[in-house]
């Protein structure tokens, strides 16, 4: 029966924290995956005579209506669709810049190393709220303009650490082994490099996941972010704040919705951190 | 016997909580050491003698604890004494001599305020007084520039200079009893002799007394009085130094000795106890003598009761100790394999220099590795190259192998000139020479199995599995390994198998030269005579030359034909082994002789 | 000597980084599918005053000598115009950029403060052994949850809280409106005491408050993290091992070694997380209405400002890049090795 355990919690799973980040990760990507069939009402659907209904659980509003009397419940299910999707996208785009460029710069070194590394410095003296605001004015307005811009900003964040990351990996001298013996630089660099950096990866991953939702979070809530006829957290927060008194669910859903998601994500990505991590280190014990 | 003895150990019995199993790591030890006397602890990795130090100081490890027995240091156990007048004993009374020197400083704090914070404690006060303390202690060890240094920080020192600063620290107090604990390990061989002969000479002036803990025990037996013994945490033999190596009468001893290459004498072949010492986990299950699985005078009930420690003033744990001086080894190693003459050399190096750019782009200086080095290799033959650290060795291996390309000169590999180091250059490289890197915990990658790892080079040329698994199987045979240890990864192996598996993957293809550098350093003695004797049966059956980076000279001389002394990027003396040794020319040379510890 | 060599150095390569900052963030305006002639005009001009100033910027020419026009300018001291608020640039930014760096100075001190008080009690939690692994496991989690809680959020709950519920605080402006504002510096909180005037410095104080709790708390985690591991890979080390076998006392132990070796890479981490600080600092201004360069930069995007875009966005690095600098001085000037990265 052991075998069953064994397959049920893998080694990665098991950590308090990568289940509770899973736990509050997972619904949140489901709900967001079947918002369009879960949301009770059209998201856009304005009803001006039932403006800052109040919360009631079991009424057709279950978290209550905006000032244009939309439901609050649906636009939270279809912002949590467009959170997610912007951050899942953003992320991938993000790790694969920075990876390949932190794989180039730690591998290759020399001056290929030198000017990523004062690319990277250049786009980090940038706050990266300034940076992704100033590249919305350029693209435009609308999710895809988003998920560009995250990257745009956030790749540096992977390609600093992986580079360290891979610079670790490839001073090791089975790399040097592996080149001797004969392996192509392509060939050393999938089987000897790679792998070793790959659990950081994941982490980073995770915890860029989180960053993506809040970056898009606060570009539509200055209203630089997706187009207005889209649903956004960060734009329910700005209505809110105008609705604070009357009906305060308004404010309060989306800025709940948006720390137990990234409260997810953080949890998910520190907790892996340690589990691959350890893995390695205790083999090597 | 323990009348008057400074240190004394009674039973002690240390135990380790190893995943909710309580194994016993130190079992009932029984020594005493007398004021102004050394007593040297000799064991290899895992015997349990740097936690004898940790129990003296009460600083265990978590999961540690002394279970029973008592430790009394003139007459009050420091087991049971309370927490605050241990401390004051500590760097006062009793003092420590780490392994790692550099390590073992604050990086952040000067030499000078580190001695400044110790003399105070000592009770030392006033600026002016503290610093000349300080200059004092420095001038004790004969540390050159005592002023200048006291502004330095640890890491513009060298190793040796630390583990100086960190002796004129231990004895700055007086001690009574200084523990040194592997004090020279991490050096290089002649500040290793310069930091003994150190240690002796204050240890006489101040008659303290010395609990030397190492591995090496010719060296112990040279400066120690007394010498126990130890093996997975018993002592198995402890007596007077001269006796205990002379007049063994545990077959552990014996074994130690016979497993050390030489260094007088005529070259023998060396023991090889077969597998290694029962690890922490192992050592839980064990019944019986502890030795008895590895020993070669065994009976059948030695693996049935414990035999005690027993004698007079020469003791030792073993119920046959009559048949140890029986253990021997064969008187000498067979021959190299006969060669016809003329043939090429496998490598030729002519004039290569290599220079290293140093400094930032503000101030670029230059730094030669490698100076003017021209040197042949017939094939089939072992020569080493030994050296300090810094002489450039290990730069001389990475130019042979085309990890560095040399700055000058002409390097020619088995018939072919691989100077330019090109594509066909590599490709040439591949075929005739391979490297045995020396940590094989970054030589190996710790995700792949082992028969993924020692056919890597038929990865490379796209060979099909069963072609690969068949060669595995090969290597591994010849390797002495068992077949399942082919699908294990190198994290599950013990050093001596992954240095197995590091041989194995170099000589898969079959290259006329193998560059080994610094392979058998760090490893325990008998691990060490276990892959000295897979390079002996190896040169039998196979046919490559060897390039044997080393410092350790008694190795070498067991080994290898031929002998290439570096300095500073320059061969300074070169010739067949025995003649370099016996009768050395340049001062290097004798240097590096005169530090090698002659039990 | 050493040091100001390094501390030249250092400045030298912020200087050049800021240069090629300035080709970024010029590229990004001008290369991205945006019409930066129509951003850099006012709407109301006419016909051939557009001309003219397409000519003058050198929309006509190649965009390397647009830039080399721009970058004359901006060296000149020259930043341009407000095309929304018609106002120099210049002036727009000298009353804007003391009123950041005093909020961001502010909310630092607090991250510090925080961060250290809080790595401390991590440490001392998971120091207790084995009988602490839950309260460090909760510990930990709890550091990961507030670290979930972006600036703005944080600024926003603040103003629900303290503001609108309990009304201890104010949470708009600078100043109380009623206050007549002292400028010298333009530094309010120099100024308020530059003129002694208590009432206008408690209320400049009461103001910066909430949004500078609100950015220290959203920063203190990380700095607490490194604290915290900072602390136990210094307990671990071998030259603490050395110092209590040495006999050294547990208070001497973390006085003299522990705390000044953790010190450093905490220092280290906050400075690079000022860069975050700034950021999040642009919208908790706005959140806050307080007149700084985040409420600045935000119109400038909202109205499609270029020249506004361009000077606050190099004023962010240059910000950003001086803290660095200072922060790799203090780095330097503590430790007997250079700081890694």
């Amino acid at each position: 029966m052991s075998w069953v355990w064994r397959w049920l919690f893998p080694r990665w799973l098991r950590s308090g924290r990568v289940m509770i980040g899973l736990a509050l990760v997972l619904p949140v990507l489901v709900l967001a995956a079947l918002a369009p069939l879960v949301a009770p009402h059209d998201p856009q659907a304005q009803d001006l005579m039932l403006t800052l209904q109040p919360v009631r659980l079991g009424s057709p509003f279950p978290l209550g209506t905006d000032v244009l009397g939309r439901c609050v419940l649906s636009r939270l299910l279809h912002g949590a669709s467009l959170a997610l999707w912007v951050a899942v996208m953003a992320s991938l785009g993000a790790m694969l810049l920075g990876t390949a460029l932190a794989y180039a710069a730690g591998y290759l070194g020399g001056w290929v190393d030198w000017v990523i590394g004062r690319a990277v410095d250049v786009w980090m003296s940038f706050p990266p709220v300034v940076l992704s605001l100033i590249l919305m004015v350029g693209l435009g307005t609308g999710s895809t303009s988003v998920i560009l811009a995250i990257t745009l900003v956030d790749w540096t964040r992977f390609c600093r650490v992986m580079r360290a990351e891979v610079m670790l990996v490839a001073r090791c001298e089975h790399v040097a082994a592996a080149r001797l013996l004969g392996l192509s630089h392509w060939r050393t660099l999938l089987r000897e490099v790679v792998p070793a950096t790959i659990p950081l990866l994941v982490t980073l991953l995770a915890l860029e996941m989180g960053i993506a939702v809040v970056v898009e979070a606060i570009l539509s809530f200055v209203g630089m972010g997706v187009r207005p006829d889209q649903v956004a957290w960060g734009q329910m927060i700005a209505d809110g704040r105008d609705a604070l008194y009357q009906a305060p669910a308004n404010l309060l859903a989306p800025v709940a919705a948006i720390i137990v998601t990234v409260a997810g994500f953080n949890l998910l990505g520190d907790g892996l951190r340690r589990t691959l991590d350890v893995r390695l280190v205790e083999g090597a014990r | 016997m323990t009348q008057g003895s400074l240190l004394v150990a009674r039973g002690l019995s240390v135990e380790a909580r190893v995943e909710g199993e309580r194994v016993p790591v130190l079992r009932g030890l029984n020594f005493a050491l007398a004021p102004g006397r050394v007593l040297g602890l000799v064991g290899e990795s895992g015997a349990g003698k740097s936690m004898v130090g940790r129990a003296i100081a009460q600083l265990m490890p978590p999961g540690f604890r002394v279970s029973h027995g008592t430790m009394e240091f003139a007459g009050a156990d420091l087991v049971a004494m309370p927490a605050e007048h241990r401390r004051a004993l500590l760097g006062r009374d009793i003092a420590f001599i780490p392994q790692n020197p550099q390590a073992a400083l604050n990086p952040m704090r000067t030499i000078g305020a580190q001695l400044d914070e110790h003399h105070r404690r000592l009770g030392v006060r006033g600026r002016r007084v503290l610093r000349q303390y300080a200059l004092a202690a420095l001038a004790a060890v004969q540390l050159p520039d005592p002023a200048g240094m006291l502004a330095r920080h640890p890491h513009q020192l060298s190793d040796g200079q630390c583990q100086l600063v960190l002796i004129a620290m231990a004895f700055a107090g007086r001690p009574k009893l200084v523990v040194a604990d592997e004090p020279t390990t991490a050096l290089d061989v002649t500040m290793q002799a310069r930091i003994v002969g150190l240690m002796q000479a204050l240890q006489q002036a101040h008659g303290t007394a010395v609990l030397f803990i190492t591995h090496d025990l010719r060296l112990a037996a040279g400066i120690c009085d007394e010498v126990a013994v130890m093996y997975a945490g018993d002592i198995v033999e402890i007596g007077p130094a001269a006796e205990v190596v002379r007049a063994s009468r545990h077959p552990y001893t014996k074994c130690l000795q016979l497993s050390n290459p030489s260094f007088a004498g005529a070259r023998r072949a060396l023991y090889a106890l077969p597998e290694h010492m029962p690890g922490l986990r192992a050592l839980g299950r064990l019944n019986g003598c502890r030795f008895a699985p590895r020993c070669p005078v065994k009976a059948e009930y030695c693996l049935r009761s414990e035999p005690p420690l027993e004698g007079e003033a020469h003791r030792s744990a073993c119920l046959r100790p009559g048949l140890v001086p029986a253990i021997t080894v064969a008187s000498s190693l067979a021959p190299a394999p006969w060669r016809p003459a003329g043939e090429t050399p496998v490598l030729e190096m002519a004039g290569v220099s290599k220079r290293f750019a140093t400094g930032s782009w503000l101030r670029r200086g230059q730094m030669e590795a490698v100076r003017d080095v021209s040197l042949r290799i017939a094939p089939g033959e072992f020569v080493a190259v030994v050296g300090e650290s810094g002489s450039g060795k290990s730069t001389l291996g990475r130019l042979v192998v085309g990890l560095e390309q040399p700055s000058d000169g002409r390097i020619v590999l088995a018939g072919q000139d691989v100077t330019a180091g090109d594509e066909a250059a590599r490709l040439h490289r591949i075929a005739s020479v391979q490297m045995v890197f020396q940590d094989p915990q970054a030589a190996l990658n710790p995700r792949q199995r082992v028969s993924d790892i020692i056919t890597q080079a038929l990865e490379a040329r796209n060979a099909r599995f069963r072609v690969r698994e068949k060669r595995a199987r090969e290597l591994l045979a010849e390797m002495g390994m068992a077949l399942e240890l082919g699908v294990r990864t190198p994290a599950q192996l013990s050093g001596g198998q992954r240095q197995r598996v590091n041989i194995a993957r170099a000589l898969c293809n079959g290259p006329r030269l193998l560059v080994a550098d610094e392979i058998v350093s760090g490893l325990d003695v008998s691990v060490q005579a276990q892959l000295l004797a897979l390079l002996h049966r190896l040169r039998q059956d196979h046919d490559f030359a060897l390039l044997f980076i080393s410092h350790d000279l008694s190795v070498v001389r067991h080994l290898c034909d031929r002998v290439l002394v570096m300095h500073q990027g320059a061969i300074v003396e070169e010739g067949p082994t025995e003649t370099v040794f016996g009768w050395p020319r340049h001062h290097c040379t004798k240097a590096l002789l005169a530090a090698v510890p002659r039990g | 000597m050493n040091l100001v060599a390094s501390f030249a150095r250092r400045l030298l390569a912020a200087g050049l980084i800021l240069l090629v900052a300035s080709v970024l963030l010029f590229a990004a305006l001008r290369v991205l599918p945006v019409d930066p002639a129509g951003m850099s005009i006012p709407p109301a001009a006419t016909p051939a005053e557009i001309e003219e100033a397409r000519r003058q910027m050198g929309f006509d020419r190649a965009l390397p000598a647009q830039y080399a026009i721009w970058l004359g300018h901006m060296l000149s001291g020259d930043f341009g115009r407000s095309v929304h608020l018609g106002r120099p640039v210049a002036s727009l930014l000298a009353e804007a950029v003391p009123a950041t760096v005093e909020l961001a100075l502010l909310a630092m001190a607090i991250a510090g403060i925080l961060g250290l008080s809080g790595g401390l009690l991590l440490f001392v939690l998971r120091a207790e052994g084995g009988r602490g692994e839950a309260g460090e496991a909760i510990a930990e989690t709890g550091t990961v949850l507030l670290m979930s809680v972006p600036a703005f959020l944080w600024a926003l709950l603040f103003i629900l809280v303290f503001g609108v519920v309990l009304e201890a605080l104010p949470f708009t402006g600078r100043l109380d409106a009623d206050l007549a504002r002292p400028v010298v510096t333009g530094f309010l909180l120099l100024d308020t005491l530059l003129v002694a005037d208590t009432a206008a410095f408690l209320s400049a104080m009461r103001h910066m408050v909430l949004p500078a709790f609100a950015l220290g708390i959203a920063v203190a985690p990380p700095v607490m993290r490194v604290l915290g591991a900072s602390l136990i890979d210094v307990y671990h080390s071998d030259y603490i091992r050395q110092a209590r076998l040495r006999g050294l006392s547990e208070t001497r132990v973390l006085l003299g070694h522990a705390l000044r070796n953790a010190a450093l890479p905490t220092l280290s981490v906050l400075g690079r997380h000022f860069a975050f600080l700034l950021g999040g600092s642009l919208l908790v201004e706005v959140i806050f209405s307080y007149p700084g360069m985040g409420s600045l930069m935000l119109d400038a995007v909202r109205n499609a400002d270029l020249p506004v875009i361009q000077a606050v966005g190099l004023t962010y690095c240059a910000v950003v890049l001086a803290v660095n600098t200072v922060v790799g001085g203090l780095y330097l000037g503590l430790s007997p090795r250079p700081m890694p990265g």
